[in-house]
């Protein structure tokens, strides 16, 4: 109880919430680098897991993906980022993307796959051109998997980037680092606390953004928890 | 070798003859990562059958442990090795209880899914068999959710093969340790290897147990 | 279908990996194998010079048939001293000044004499049943270096000269600098500088080094035992009020496995070591990309501990 009512009062101190080092400025270095991150990794990975899922093609590469993407060790990608590219954000953010890539190739693909090849077919003998066909009919059936993978991957990404920390990063890693090494378990606990709220937040803000992408007729489809993948790297 | 683009002294990526001298420092990191992994996949099991069985058949349970899970996944695990050091010093035991942690949130919930997944047929056919509860539970809603369960020992395992890494801030990081020195020296060779050897475990791991699923359960189709 | 059967072999892998488990229930237990001497875990701090001390004394504790367990990289002050209070570790090899200002929570006894320093944190060790051993004569402590352009830009030379110019200059260091009597409160207090602003990174570790090369830090925590500063282009400036203390190098080890003999063996190294000796060492493990374990031990040969 000690903890929680000093966690609370470190939460709550002003002294907290100014400067370099307040918990606004952590608030936003953390979503600069998570959001980044998760944009430029939607942008490479999404249109591959779409193409591939819609053709059907390289199954075994996209599942295997995921795979890849749970067994490399994110502190050593930080750390191997750190020594190629130096100090600073760019390297946070190329280890970030490399993570953020695997669940939404996956999902998507998977999303693209699970549309009802009746409905496909039915798109193909209305005379809808491959690209129309994947943008105005398949992908609005797909978008619940397709949401299912990007919420993964910015959760994931969320958590991970309090690794940052260690190569010398913002975000709220810094409190649990630094209240590492000050022996500042409140600090650290309050990092860990802000951490986790900042995911819950984020899993939310972007389930609500699913309910105004996804077509009315079809929100009724929520997603099977058997078809999500489970990341944790961090 | 081109290296060294970014970097003002030629470190090559691999050398070699570190590597021949540090055979027993890399075995010896390798064997911490997979008994670290064992234990915990291993305990995480044996927490999450009852757990899921249990949660599985009561919605109140099942939703608020599948609420508590969720949170307690989205806390980075630096941070809860790190707060468990006042408890448990720094011992093996703060990474396994981590270790652990996460284990058990991914087995439960492939276990509740996997009961989820058992058709109300098959449990009415079971029911007019004249099966005890337990007895049905044993004999064919977990036989038939193991496809499930067994994906999860998957994920499990390569997820914490991943996780044991980041215990290397708390010194129980097996080949997070080789990781860490190759970054606290400057030393391209620990990292690569380190995070290679980790790479590489997690695909023999998640070979060998799909295999020993594909062995066990023929009627699962993998995961 | 013959599940029964199936799942009967299921059940004996599981059961196989349950055994598994249960014996494999102490990590560390791995290698060693039975000496007569008993066994002793060694941590080192978590920069490289941390590795070659520990190294240089645990090869000596292996050589007189001690089994030594190395706990490199283990963490910085904060974390060691929580393992070694705990017993998780037996020994470290720590810096008599930092130490002392650590376990006496800062209450600045530390002077620049050594054996007084050591003689006072053993004062301090006593009532956790640890105690510190002979210092060396090897010299590390916290100094301050910034690269040669800034150091000429803000016309510093000595840390007093950063009192004026401080307001414009970012301090990176560790990050337990923030909190620690001879790092940013010390400059604080004793030289009235007050940074622009602090900023986390290592110690004396490739982060710093980075951040002083690429300016996003001015001033730079590093150890004044490292061989490389001068070739990197940075200037350690000097500390003209003396707020670091005499930071001998000294063995501290849990009463309970500090045995004469262990003692002997241990404060013989200490009897050897000089500061050039310790910068020698860093050069090669640092710049050199020498190992910590090789160095130690071409270190050890040389000085006849071997023979």
């Amino acid at each position: 109880m000690d903890t929680v009512l000093s966690v609370i009062n470190w939460l709550t101190n002003p002294a907290h919430w100014s400067g370099s080092d307040g918990i606004p400025t952590r608030f936003v270095e953390h979503i600069e680098l998570s959001g980044e991150s998760v944009l430029i990794g939607a942008a490479i990975a999404l249109p591959i897991g779409i193409v591939l899922g819609h053709f059907g093609r390289f199954g075994a590469l996209a599942m295997n993906v995921s795979n890849v993407g749970r067994a490399i060790p994110s502190i050593a990608l930080l750390v191997l980022a750190f020594q190629i590219f130096g100090l600073g954000n760019v390297p946070i953010i190329i280890a970030l993307t490399a993570l953020a890539i695997p669940p939404m190739v996956t999902n998507s693909y998977v999303a693209m796959r699970e549309v009802d090849p009746d409905i496909k077919e039915a798109a193909r003998g209305m005379g809808f051109r491959e690209p129309a066909q994947i943008w105005r009919v398949e992908l609005p059936l797909a978008v619940p998997l397709v949401m299912a993978g990007i919420r993964t991957s910015a959760v994931q990404v969320v958590a991970t980037a309090t690794l940052a920390a260690l190569i010398a990063g913002g975000g709220f890693g810094r409190y649990i680092i630094d209240g590492f090494g000050q022996q500042d378990y409140t600090k650290l606990v309050a990092g860990g606390v802000l951490v986790a709220l900042l995911a819950l937040a984020t899993e939310a803000a972007l389930s609500g953004l699913e309910r105004l992408l996804v077509p009315r007729g079809i929100r009724l489809l929520s997603v099977p928890a058997t078809k999500q993948v489970v990341f944790k790297t961090a | 070798m081109p290296t060294g683009l970014f970097l003002d002294y030629v470190d090559p990526w691999i050398n070699w003859d570190w590597l021949s001298r540090h055979v027993p420092v890399v075995t010896s990191a390798l064997v911490q990562h997979v008994e670290l992994t064992a234990v915990a996949v291993g305990i995480g099991f044996a927490i999450a059958v009852p757990l899921g069985v249990v949660a599985q058949r009561r919605r109140l349970l099942r939703s608020s442990i599948l609420t508590i899970f969720d949170i307690f996944y989205t806390v980075p695990s630096i941070a809860v090795f790190v707060f468990l050091i006042p408890y448990t010093g720094l011992t093996a035991v703060t990474a396994e209880v981590a270790l652990v942690g996460y284990a058990v949130l991914i087995l439960a919930r492939n276990v509740m899914v996997g009961l989820d997944a058992v058709p109300k047929d098959v449990l009415d056919a079971a029911d007019g068999m004249g099966y005890r509860p337990f007895a049905r539970l044993i004999q064919v809603e977990l036989p038939l959710a193991l496809p499930t369960i067994f994906a999860g020992i998957r994920i499990a395992t390569v997820t914490t093969i991943g996780l044991v890494t980041v215990a290397a801030l708390i010194g129980w990081g097996g080949l997070g340790q080789l990781i860490l020195q190759g970054f606290i020296e400057s030393f391209h060779t620990p990292l690569v290897v380190g995070m290679a050897l980790s790479i590489a475990l997690a695909f023999v791991a998640d070979l060998g147990l799909a295999s020993i699923q594909r062995l066990a359960l023929p009627w699962s189709r993998g995961g | 279908m013959n599940w029964r059967a199936r799942s009967a072999f299921l059940a004996t892998v599981l059961a196989f990996a349950m055994t598994a488990v249960a014996c494999g229930s102490s990590p560390s237990s791995g290698g060693g194998g039975s000496t007569p001497k008993g066994s002793i875990t060694l941590a080192g701090f978590n920069f490289t010079e941390g590795s070659v001390l520990a190294e240089l004394y645990g090869q000596a504790l292996e050589h007189d048939g001690y089994s030594v367990q190395y706990k490199l990289n283990l963490g910085n002050r904060e974390v060691v001293s929580k393992a070694i209070e705990s017993g998780s570790i037996d020994l470290y090899i720590g810096y008599a000044a930092t130490d002392l200002e650590f376990y006496n929570k800062g209450a600045g006894e530390a002077t620049g004499d050594a054996a007084a320093n050591a003689a006072k944190l053993n004062g301090h060790l006593q009532s956790l049943n640890l105690q510190a051993l002979n210092p060396a004569a090897a010299v590390d402590q916290n100094a301050f270096a910034m690269t040669k352009a800034n150091a000429q830009k803000y016309n510093a030379t000595k840390l007093s000269d950063l009192a004026t110019v401080g307001s414009q200059l970012v301090l990176g260091g560790p990050p337990e600098c923030a909190t620690r009597p001879f790092c940013k409160p010390g400059l604080e207090q004793t030289y009235g500088i007050h940074f622009k602003d602090f900023k986390s990174l290592d110690p004396d570790g490739p982060l710093t080094r980075a951040a002083l090369a690429n300016n996003s830090i001015q001033v730079g925590l590093v150890f004044s035992s490292d061989g490389d500063l001068n070739s990197l282009g940075l200037t350690v400036l000097q500390d003209d009020k003396h707020l670091e203390s005499a930071d001998n190098v000294v063995p501290i080890i849990r009463s309970a496995v500090a045995t004469d003999e262990v003692k002997k063996v241990l404060n013989a190294v200490s009897a050897g070591v000089t500061t050039n000796d310790l910068i020698d060492m860093n050069n090669q493990a640092g710049p050199q990309h020498m190992d910590p374990d090789a160095v130690a031990a071409a270190y050890l040969q040389k000085h006849n501990y071997f023979s």
